[in-house]
C-alpha cells in the first residue's frame, strides 16, 4: 500500500504557528465546531429563544479567524493541570513547612489579624467572582484556543479563592486566638471593598467574553490586584515576619504573567495591521480602557485604610497606585492602544 | 491536619447575591432549583488538581513508553482500528460540548454544592476532549492506515453519523441548561458512558488495541463523578413539584434525543467492527441500560414524579435492530465516509444470527450483495443496493430507516412551504412541539442534492494523500483499492430522496 506508506501522520489541516504542529495545537484546535471552518450544515439545535451554539456578535471585536489565535504558553490540559498541581503543593509544602517552623505564630498581630485575617481573605470573594466571570466567559468564545485560555483562568481564580481558604484554616490550627470570621460582612459592607465589588459584579454581568479578559487581564490585574494584592501583601509581608503568603500570591503572579501574556495576544491578534477590522477593534479596545480603568482605580483607591493599617508600611498607596498605573500603561503603550501607542 | 469538612464549607460559602449590578438572565432556565442540596463533589480544587495529575501521568506515560515502544496500535486487528477513526471526532464533540454545558450551569444554577460539582466537570471536560483528540493524533502517527485518524476532526462536519453526533451532543448545552444537564449528566453520562467508556475497551483490548482502554478507562474514572453531578441536580430539580411537568417533557425529550444517535452509532460501532468476537452490543445493553440505568435509577425517582422516560418502550423494542440497519447504511455508503469496512464474513453472519435471532432473513441478503460490490473491477457501488439515500431526520439527523427498513418508522410532513423527515414518531413530536429549534440549519440535502459522487469527495477532502485514492474503502483490500477514477465511472448522483416524493 504505498500511497498509505507516504502519507503525512499529523493533523494537516492544521496551521502550525512554528515550524511543526504542536501537541497544544494537535488536541485543541478544532475541536470546537464552526459553519464557517468545517461545518457548513451549520447549528442543529437552537435554544427555546432562538439563539445558535456560538453567536459573532458575543464579542464586540471582530476577526475572520478566530481559530488563529495561540496561547503563548502552549497550554494544554496535561500541563495546565501539572502545573497548578505543583502550585498547590508547593503551598501546602510551604505552609506546613512555616507552621512546624514557628513562623506562623510569629507574624505582627495586625498583620496577622487585619491584613490577612481580613484583607486578604476578603480578595478570595473577588477572585471567586472572577470564576463565575471566566466560566461564562469559556462557554461563549469563538474558538476552541480562546474557549481553553479563558476556561484555565476560571480555573486559576477558583485555586486562588480555594487557596486562600485553606491558608486561613492553617493559620487558625496553628496560631492561638487567630480566627478566619467575618470576611464575608467586610466584603458585603465594608465600604473599602465596595469598588471591588461593583467592579467584580460589573465584569460579573458583562456579555463580552474578550472584553472580560482584557478587563481582568490587562487593567484590573495590573491596577487593582498589583495594589492591593502584591504591593500591599507580598512586597510587605517580609517585614512583618510573613515570609508565607508571599510566596502564595508568587504562584497566582504566575498565572497573571501568563494571562496576561495570553490576552496580549489576543489584542496583537485582532489589531494586526493587515487585518480589515483593526481600527474598529482598536476603537473598541479603547472604550474598554476607558470603561474600566477608572474602575479598576477607585477598587485600588479604597484600600488605602488598609495601607494605613500596615504597620511598617514602606510606601504610600499613591506611591503604589502611580507606579502600578504607569506599568500598566506601558503595557497598553507597547500594544499599541495606550495613550502614547502609535496605534 | 486539614479539617476536610470545615474546609468544604467555607469554600461553599463564596457566593454571595450581586447588588451593584443586576445580572442578565443570558441562559434561561425554567426550573426553581434550592440554594442549599447535597454535595456531589467532596474535593478541593487542590485534591482535585493532584488527582489528575497523577491519572495524567500514568495515561499518557503509558502511551508514550510502553504502548508506543510495542507498537501497540500498528498490531491492532485493522477492522476494529478503522472504526476509531469515526468513533473519536464525534466522541470529542461530546467532551467539548460538556464543557459548554458546565460553564452554563455554573452561570445559572445558584447552588454552592452543584457549582462545585460543575467546576470540576467543566476541566475534566476539556481533559476529556484533549485526551481524545491526542489519541486520534497517536494514531495518525503509530497506527497501520493514518488516513482518517490524520483528518477525522476537519472530515466529521459533513459525515453522515458524525453530523448526527453533534446534533446529540448539541442538546448539552443548547437550550435550559437544566435540560442540557438531563441530556449530559443524567442521560449520555449515567446511562452510556459505561458502555462506551467501559465495556467498549474489553472489544478493543480482544482485537489488538492496547491503547483506547487506557485513555477511556483514565476517562470514565471522571465520569461517576459526572453521574454523581446528574444525581444531586436531578434530586435539587425533583424537591421542588413545581418543576415537576416540564422535567417530564425535558427528561423524555433528552433520553430519546440521546437514544436516536448512541444506540445505533454504537451498536454499529461494538457488532460490526469486531474481529476477535466477544459480546454483543444488545446484551451489553440490556445489562447497563435496561437493567443498570432504568431498573436501579430511573424507576427509583418515581416517588419523587419522575417516570420512565415517554420513548423508553419504543427504544427498547428498536434495540436489537438499530445496529443492523445503521451498519448496512453506512456500510452501504462507504465512499461517504472517512474509514474503511471490512465486510461481514460466514463466521460473522453465523455470530449475528446467534446473538440476534432473525438477523439473517433481514440483513443476510445485504451482505451476499455487498461482498460482490467491494471490488472496483465489478464497477458496481453498493449504494445501487438501496433506492435512493435514505432521508435524514429534521430533529436527529440520523438517516430515516430505523428501526428496520421493511418496518421504519419514517414520515415525512411539510411545515413552513418545505418538506421535512423524522426517523421516529418521537422526534416528529419534539418538532411538533418546538419546530423553530431545528429549522437553523441548511440541511445536508439542501447542500449535496444533485452532486457526483465524485465531486462530493472530492469537494469533502475524502481523498487520501496520493489525490485519487479514496480514504473510505469498502473491504480491507489494499491491493485493489477504489479511486476517484472508479466511482467517477460507476456515475452515481447524491440525490434528496424529498425531492421528487
Amino acid at each position: 500500500m504505498n500511497e498509505i506508506a507516504q502519507t503525512p501522520r499529523d493533523f494537516n489541516y492544521i496551521k502550525p504557528r512554528k515550524r511543526r504542529l504542536s501537541e497544544y495545537e494537535a488536541v485543541s484546535c478544532y475541536t470546537q465546531p464552526d459553519p464557517n471552518v468545517f461545518d457548513r450544515q451549520g447549528w442543529y439545535l437552537l435554544s427555546a429563544e432562538g439563539r445558535a451554539a456560538w453567536r459573532p456578535e458575543s464579542t464586540r471585536l471582530q476577526h475572520p479567524h478566530w481559530f488563529d489565535f495561540r496561547d503563548p504558553s502552549g497550554l494544554w490540559q496535561r500541563y495546565y493541570v501539572k502545573l497548578q498541581a505543583e502550585q498547590e503543593r508547593s503551598i501546602e509544602r510551604n505552609v506546613e513547612d512555616a507552621g512546624i517552623a514557628g513562623i506562623l505564630s510569629e507574624f505582627h498581630p495586625v498583620w496577622l489579624n487585619e491584613i490577612i485575617g481580613i484583607h486578604y481573605r476578603v480578595w478570595s470573594f473577588f477572585e471567586y467572582g472572577l470564576f463565575r466571570a471566566f466560566s461564562r466567559a469559556q462557554r461563549e468564545a469563538l474558538s476552541d484556543t480562546l474557549g481553553n485560555a479563558l476556561c484555565f483562568e476560571a480555573v486559576d481564580r477558583i485555586r486562588h479563592a480555594q487557596s486562600t481558604v485553606l491558608y486561613l484554616m492553617e493559620l487558625e490550627a496553628r496560631v492561638e486566638g487567630f480566627k478566619d470570621h467575618a470576611s464575608k460582612d467586610h466584603w458585603l459592607g465594608d465600604p473599602v471593598y465596595q469598588p471591588l465589588r461593583r467592579l467584580v459584579e460589573t465584569l460579573m454581568a458583562t456579555d463580552d467574553w474578550a472584553e472580560i479578559a482584557f478587563a481582568v487581564n490587562l487593567v484590573i490585574d495590573p491596577i487593582a490586584t498589583e495594589v492591593g494584592v502584591s504591593r500591599l501583601i507580598r512586597h510587605h509581608g517580609p517585614a512583618h515576619g510573613d515570609p508565607t503568603t508571599p510566596m502564595i500570591i508568587l504562584t497566582t503572579e504566575r498565572d497573571r504573567r501568563r494571562n496576561q501574556a495570553w490576552t496580549e495576544e489576543l489584542v496583537r491578534m485582532t489589531t494586526a495591521p493587515d487585518l480589515p477590522a483593526a481600527e474598529n477593534n482598536r476603537m473598541v479596545i479603547r472604550s474598554w480602557i476607558e470603561r474600566w480603568t477608572p474602575l479598576a482605580s477607585a477598587a485600588a483607591i479604597a484600600f488605602a485604610p488598609v495601607y494605613n493599617r500596615v504597620p511598617s508600611r514602606s510606601r504610600s498607596i499613591d506611591e503604589d497606585l502611580a507606579v502600578a498605573c504607569g506599568t500598566q500603561a506601558k503595557i497598553l503603550d507597547d500594544l499599541g492602544i495606550g495613550r502614547n501607542g502609535n496605534g | 491536619m486539614r479539617n476536610l469538612t470545615e474546609a468544604h464549607n467555607r469554600v461553599k460559602d463564596f457566593d454571595w447575591e450581586p447588588s451593584y449590578v443586576e445580572k442578565p438572565n443570558w441562559y434561561p432556565t425554567k426550573y426553581k432549583i434550592p440554594a442549599k442540596t447535597k454535595d456531589p463533589f467532596r474535593h478541593l480544587v487542590r485534591d482535585y488538581l493532584s488527582m489528575e495529575e497523577e491519572k495524567d501521568n500514568r495515561q499518557y506515560g503509558s502511551m508514550e513508553d510502553a504502548l508506543a515502544r510495542g507498537q501497540a496500535s500498528s498490531r491492532a486487528e485493522p477492522r476494529w482500528m478503522e472504526i476509531m477513526k469515526a468513533v473519536l471526532p464525534i466522541l470529542n464533540f461530546g467532551e467539548y460540548a460538556a464543557m459548554k454545558s458546565t460553564g452554563q450551569l455554573i452561570e445559572t444554577i445558584a447552588n454552592a454544592e452543584l457549582r462545585q460539582g460543575y467546576l470540576a466537570q467543566m476541566l475534566d471536560e476539556v481533559r476529556h476532549t484533549h485526551q481524545e483528540a491526542y489519541l486520534a493524533r497517536y494514531f495518525a502517527k503509530h497506527a497501520a492506515d493514518p488516513e482518517g485518524f490524520a483528518q477525522g476532526f476537519k472530515l466529521r462536519g459533513t459525515n453522515l453519523f458524525n453530523r448526527a453526533g453533534r446534533a446529540a451532543f448539541e442538546a448539552f448545552f443548547m437550550g435550559d441548561p437544566i435540560e442540557g444537564a438531563l441530556n449530559l449528566q443524567v442521560v449520555a453520562e449515567t446511562a452510556y458512558t459505561n458502555p462506551i467508556f467501559v465495556a467498549l475497551t474489553e472489544i478493543a483490548a480482544s482485537n489488538g488495541d492496547q491503547v483506547t482502554p487506557s485513555v477511556f478507562l483514565s476517562i470514565q474514572s471522571d465520569e461517576s463523578r459526572h453521574m454523581a453531578n446528574g444525581y444531586s441536580t436531578l434530586a435539587a430539580v425533583v424537591s421542588n413539584p413545581d418543576n415537576l411537568p416540564a422535567l417530564q417533557l425535558d427528561f423524555d425529550r433528552a433520553f430519546w434525543r440521546q437514544h436516536a444517535f448512541i444506540d445505533p452509532f454504537v451498536a454499529a460501532v461494538w457488532d460490526y467492527f469486531q474481529t476477535n468476537r466477544t459480546t454483543c452490543y444488545h446484551e451489553k445493553w440490556r445489562e447497563w441500560i435496561d437493567v443498570d440505568w432504568i431498573g436501579s435509577y430511573i424507576e427509583r425517582l418515581a416517588p419523587f414524579g419522575l417516570k420512565v422516560p415517554s420513548g423508553y418502550a419504543a427504544a427498547r423494542e428498536r434495540v436489537p435492530w438499530l445496529g443492523h440497519t445503521a451498519a448496512m447504511v453506512a456500510f452501504g455508503a462507504w465512499p461517504l465516509q472517512f474509514w474503511r469496512f471490512d465486510p461481514m464474513t460466514a463466521k460473522d453472519m453465523d455470530w449475528f444470527e446467534r446473538k440476534y435471532p432473525g438477523w439473517h432473513g433481514y440483513y443476510g441478503k445485504f451482505w451476499d450483495e455487498y461482498q460482490r460490490r467491494c471490488d472496483p473491477r465489478n464497477g458496481e457501488l453498493s449504494l445501487s443496493l438501496f433506492a435512493n439515500l435514505p432521508p435524514l431526520c429534521r430533529v436527529c439527523q440520523m438517516p430515516c430507516v430505523f428501526p428496520r427498513i421493511d418496518i421504519s418508522t419514517c414520515r415525512i410532513k411539510e411545515f413552513a412551504g418545505k418538506r421535512h423527515a423524522f426517523c421516529s414518531a418521537s422526534c416528529e413530536l419534539f418538532f411538533d412541539q418546538e419546530p423553530q429549534r431545528y429549522l437553523g440549519y441548511t440541511s445536508f440535502y439542501e447542500l449535496f442534492d444533485g452532486y457526483d459522487l465524485a465531486d462530493f469527495i472530492v469537494e469533502n477532502g475524502l481523498l487520501r494523500a496520493d489525490g485519487k485514492t479514496l480514504i473510505a474503502q469498502p473491504w480491507l483490500n489494499e491491493e485493489r483499492m477504489w479511486t476517484i477514477d472508479d466511482i467517477r465511472a460507476a456515475r452515481y448522483e447524491i440525490r434528496d430522496p424529498l425531492r421528487n416524493q
